[in-house]
């Protein structure tokens, strides 16, 4: 895709809407993923104020969200379990996938592999507009009046799909298949141009053990996708033909008020088989990117190579592939055959090795390093963090036997935010804060970077590490109230203080967007290479220019990781530099 | 509307208020001489670092803190079952090995980031790899976890395995509640097909009366509707109804129909072979569910519309139970409810909850009560807006208790479908028929 890279006259559309330039694709992303998240989290805190108080009235609940969904202030149930399940689809899949491989594997594949832009400007284009569309819709079904989707953001059958069931299942329901089937394109078209263009043009010596992590991420990332999502496509279109031409895929054996259904000989359990085949490898689609990301920013704010490069590739690499072979570990109490049982708790267990190879590699990076303080390192050690006490917890989880114990409640809850939600979450505003010199060629304001991490922090683990003990405690989640059971009683403190930190935790981002949109504007201009890293990126110009480098494409003589290499002046060298005489390479 | 102009002005307010701050950071910035957002200064990386240390000792105290004050159960006290009790050995094993290496672990991290904060003057270790050290945190943890997984799996085995013949106890799920069926004195539950469900028969249990009562209702049914729609038409054979009430009505007399039909050709066996449906006439329906101690028991779960998951806290247990299909889970109860409210800690536990618990009574002007420790069955699975009320009194009791009970009840017996008396003295032996 050799673009020239002379400037052309570009109107306001083509140049802010439907740019095929993959740096601004990645800003679209970004900003849509802000929105979504805004939502996502602000939602939270809503349904958290339920939890946190069970008998107060908040009139701005209903002012918020209006009258049906919460009368004289007191969310509906109904109405809790569909801000639940919007806050779940929207962080899992409009804000850690869509928005976070959308904005970096955009913004760096390029950037990092060489090239001139995408392999395909106008797929990268469709799938942009693709996403928007289904976050779109799928933000809307928060405003009709049955509300949106209420099953779970698993939307299991036979729950969603009759509106007798609940409200959510009619519309709110219909809604969300649609998002997702737009959002599945969305996410197909964009995998297919992030491998292609990874594996097809690269720079001259850009060989694949040369490729910063952060693209191996992003490789795998989609290569993960690219094969999941189908899956969870044909789950959600049998779950349309169910909802709407009576087939039974997923049904059987009903009885509804109205007496009972025709349907028989299917199996709810088909869906959840088809679902989580999707649903567990989307953790890796979320986390990958999230650990690729973290991984070149440690090496590069440690000033010292990431440790055991080829490790770490190939530790992505095995969880990629165990991602696809441990979905039962969702369905242990399903019924399923208790060898069956057996052999996902194993294969889910051995995904802790690769984990565990990956956590201490990091350590190790940082060890005997010069460590840099700049707000994405912080987030990155807080990632770290989170990815280690998260796994660890996963352990537990993984065991069909401790799940019998531990299924579905709280302890769930707990472990899935602090090993994805937060994880993630982390390493994207890591992101951010590192590569937003590159997005708009501006700094961010680092003060303001470092107290957006602190409460950050803190809040998340005050919210989340509470909760792995009212799981202990046999709370179920997706619980509107704890109040019908006295057992539960002894939580309401503990359920307080998680609804406080939750709610301190979602007001501190206004620090995080105030920085990030008055830094766009406002913000003092950046240098070239402001982190003193060595991957390609950095030797772009400041300014956007189509084409990314003005002239020739840097040729590549080493890996990005030549952090403190003894012998040489400064303690980086660039990717492009070539070796001095007899010099070996890593 | 008030309440909506208030938080747009604090909105406001709050933005107006940073971007000043903003403002006079950038000024106090350039006074010092600082020129980029990029470089963090010796001091800053200083303070990061030591927040990095303060952070630690924090984040180690609240885990820790919750650790003693939740314990590894939060309140619910020893398993009161055989398996659970395994199944909580295994939780501690477990926990004794995750809890180190997630101090040892975050402690290094924190630690390094806090030790090795940049300063002009060093310089860090070129260190790329080293084979022998990634070996070895591949193969300990790989060792570790196939303790942790043997362990486990076996523990599994013996739990999903469980041969042991339970005298068998039926719990049916639906929105939102549960229905209970002892199997009664044969441990057989009587047939049951979801297309007999009725009002008047909840489980949809199969007996010559209920498939009697079913013709008869669907009948009465089919019969109202069309008389509905004869009485409304015209003389030309319009509908005076209007046309979606009509198709409506004409669809639910298909279902009728269809409904009718499906029980005469798969369920009803006509006078042909009556017996079939003999081991239905000692069933009992109840709305708790009395367990005896020491007794083992197989319950079988069904679900009328949606998953629901019976989940029994104090016994570690819960299975989903899934429309369509059967699903069974083996335990058996060893500590009665009694023995269970005796308990010293438990007592204390269930002290503070009273407290609480009255506090909140008061709190919203309702009647203050005295609460009691009881088992419970709950739900554990998303199913609608009353999902997180679905509960039902469990009671472990002695044999003579539960005799008492079930002979004394006389609900219970109005429940059976042979409309016999029918007398639960039931000993052990006769359950393990
Ligand atoms: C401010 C931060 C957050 C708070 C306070 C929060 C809180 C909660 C709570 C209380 C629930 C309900 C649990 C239940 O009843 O089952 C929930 C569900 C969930 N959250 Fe979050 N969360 C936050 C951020 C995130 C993030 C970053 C993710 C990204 C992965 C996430 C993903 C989910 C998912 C997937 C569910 C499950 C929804 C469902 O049950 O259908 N959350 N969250
Ligand atoms: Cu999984
Ligand atoms: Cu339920």
């Amino acid at each position: 895709m050799a673009h020239d890279t002379h400037h052309h006259k570009e109107s306001f559309i083509t140049k802010y809407l439907f740019s095929q330039d993959h740096k601004m694709i990645a800003k679209q992303y970004l900003l849509t993923a802000i929105f979504m998240g805004a939502i996502g989290i602000t939602l939270s805190a809503l349904f958290r104020m339920k939890l946190g108080w069970p008998d107060e009235r908040f009139p701005l609940l209903e002012s918020i969200l209006g009258s049906d969904a919460a009368p004289d202030g007191l969310l509906d149930s109904n109405w809790y379990l569909g801000l639940v399940t919007l806050h779940g689809t929207i962080m899992v899949f409009f804000v850690l996938t869509g928005g976070l491989s959308g904005t970096f594997s955009n913004l760096l594949i390029p950037l990092q592999v060489g090239a001139r832009d995408m392999a395909s400007g106008l797929l990268n284009m469709i799938a942009y507009w693709l996403f928007f569309l289904s976050s779109v819709l799928m933000a809307a079904s928060l405003f009709i009046e049955t509300g949106p989707a209420m099953a779970g953001w698993t939307v299991y059958p036979p729950l969603s799909v009759l509106a007798e069931f609940q409200p959510g299942s009619g519309l709110g329901m219909t809604l969300w298949l649609l998002s997702m089937t737009v959002f599945i394109a969305s996410s197909l078209i964009g995998g297919i141009n992030y491998i292609v263009t990874i594996l097809n043009l690269r720079t001259k010596g850009m060989t694949m053990t040369r490729l910063p992590l952060t693209i191996w991420a992003f490789f795998i990332t989609a290569i993960l996708g690219v094969l999941s999502f189908p899956v969870l496509l044909s789950a959600a279109v049998l779950l349309l033909m169910d909802r709407g031409f009576g087939t039974s895929f997923y049904m059987s054996d009903i009885v509804t008020s109205s007496g009972a259904l025709d349907a028989t000989g299917g199996s709810p359990i088909l869906y959840e088989h088809l679902f989580w085949f999707l649903g567990h490898p989307e953790v890796y689609i979320i986390l990958l990117p999230a650990l690729g990301m973290t991984s070149e920013i440690i090496s590069t704010c440690s000033r010292k190579p990431i440790f055991g490069y080829r490790a770490m590739i190939g530790s992505m690499l095995a969880i990629g592939f165990l991602s696809f072979i441990v979905w039962g570990h969702h369905m242990f109490l399903t019924g399923m055959n208790p060898f069956l049982g057996g052999v996902f708790t194993f294969t889910t267990l051995l995904i802790a090795i690769p984990s565990a190879v990956k956590a201490f590699n990091y350590i190790t990076t940082i060890w005997k390093g010069n460590v840099i303080m700049t707000p994405a390192m912080l987030f990155c050690i807080g990632s770290v963090s989170t990815f280690i006490s998260g796994g660890l917890t996963g352990i537990i989880l993984a065991d069909s036997a401790l799940d019998i114990s531990q299924h579905d409640t709280y302890f769930v809850v707990g472990h899935f935010h602090i090993v994805m939600g937060m994880t993630a979450i982390l390493g994207m505003f890591a992101g951010i804060y590192h590569w937003f010199p590159k997005m708009y060629g501006k700094s961010m304001n680092k003060r303001m970077g470092m107290v957006h991490f602190w409460i950050t922090i803190v809040c998340g683990y005050g919210v989340f590490l509470p909760m792995h003990f009212l799981g202990e405690g046999g709370l179920p989640r997706r619980y509107y109230e704890n109040t019908n059971f006295p057992m539960f009683d002894h939580f309401l403190d503990l359920n307080i203080m998680i609804s406080i930190f939750a709610s301190v935790g979602v007001i501190a981002q206004v620090i995080f967007f105030f920085n990030f949109f008055y830094s766009i504007f406002r913000g003092p201009k950046s240098s070239q290479n402001p982190w003193n890293a060595n991957s390609l990126e950095w030797t772009t110009p400041v300014e956007h220019v189509h084409g990314n480098w003005i002239g020739e494409i840097p040729t590549v003589h080493r890996w990005p990781y030549d952090y403190s290499k003894p012998g040489k002046d400064t303690d980086f060298v660039p990717q492009h530099i070539p070796l001095d005489d007899n010099e070996e390479e890593h | 509307m008030e309440i909506k102009f208030i938080i747009i002005i604090t909105v406001a307010l709050f933005f107006i208020a940073l971007v000043q701050l903003m403002k006079i950071y950038d000024l106090a910035a350039k006074v010092r001489g600082e020129k980029s957002q990029e470089k963090v200064s010796r001091s800053e990386n200083m303070l990061m670092a030591n927040l990095m240390l303060v952070f630690m000792v924090v984040f180690f105290g609240f885990v820790i803190w919750l650790i003693s004050k939740y314990g590894s159960n939060s309140g619910l006290y020893t398993s009161a079952t055989i398996h659970g009790r395994d199944i909580d050995e295994l939780l501690m094993f477990n926990w004794w090995i995750i809890l180190p290496v997630f101090f040892i672990t975050n402690t290094l991290l924190f630690g390094f980031s806090w030790k090795y904060y940049h300063r002009e003057e060093r310089t860090a270790l070129y260190y790329p790899h080293n084979n022998k050290l990634e070996a070895v945190w591949t193969i300990v943890p790989a060792i570790v976890l196939a303790f942790i997984v043997i362990y486990g799996l076996m523990t599994w085995n013996k739990i999903m395995y469980n041969q042991e013949k339970g005298e068998i106890v039926e719990v049916y799920g639906y929105q939102f509640g549960w229905i209970v069926r002892y199997s009664g004195v044969d441990n057989t539950l009587g047939k049951a097909d979801y297309k007999m469900v009725s009002a008047t028969n909840p489980l949809g249990v199969i007996t010559e009366s209920t498939i009697k009562d079913t013709y008869l209702e669907i009948d009465q049914r089919v019969n109202d509707i069309d008389s509905i729609l004869s009485n409304n038409i015209n003389g030309d054979g319009e509908y005076l109804l209007p046309e979606s009430k009509v198709d409506k009505l004409q669809e639910e007399l298909d279902r009728h129909k269809r409904r009718k039909y499906r029980i005469e050709a798969s369920i009803d066996r006509k006078e042909n072979n009556v017996n079939v449906y003999e081991s239905s006439n000692d069933d009992i329906i109840v709305q708790e569910i009395h367990l005896v101690k020491d007794q083992p028991y197989t319950f079988k779960f069904r679900s009328k519309d949606v998953i629901h998951c019976p989940w029994f806290p104090h016994f570690r247990a819960q299975i989903n139970a899934v429309p369509g299909m059967e699903t069974s889970f083996a335990l058996t109860p060893t500590i009665t409810t009694a023995e269970m409210r005796a308990d010293p800690d438990v007592q204390k536990h269930w002290e503070n909850i009273n407290v609480i618990h009255n506090e909140r009574k008061r709190r919203i002007g309702e009647e203050e009560e005295r609460v009691l420790f009881d088992y419970v069955l709950m739900c554990n699975k998303i199913c609608g807006a009353g999902h997180s009320n679905m509960q039902l009194k469990v009671i472990v009791e002695t044999q003579e208790e539960f005799n008492n009970w079930i002979e004394n009840n006389g609900d219970n017996k109005r429940l059976t479908f042979s409309g016999q008396e029918v007398s639960w003295s039931k000993t052990k032996e006769q359950a393990s028929l």
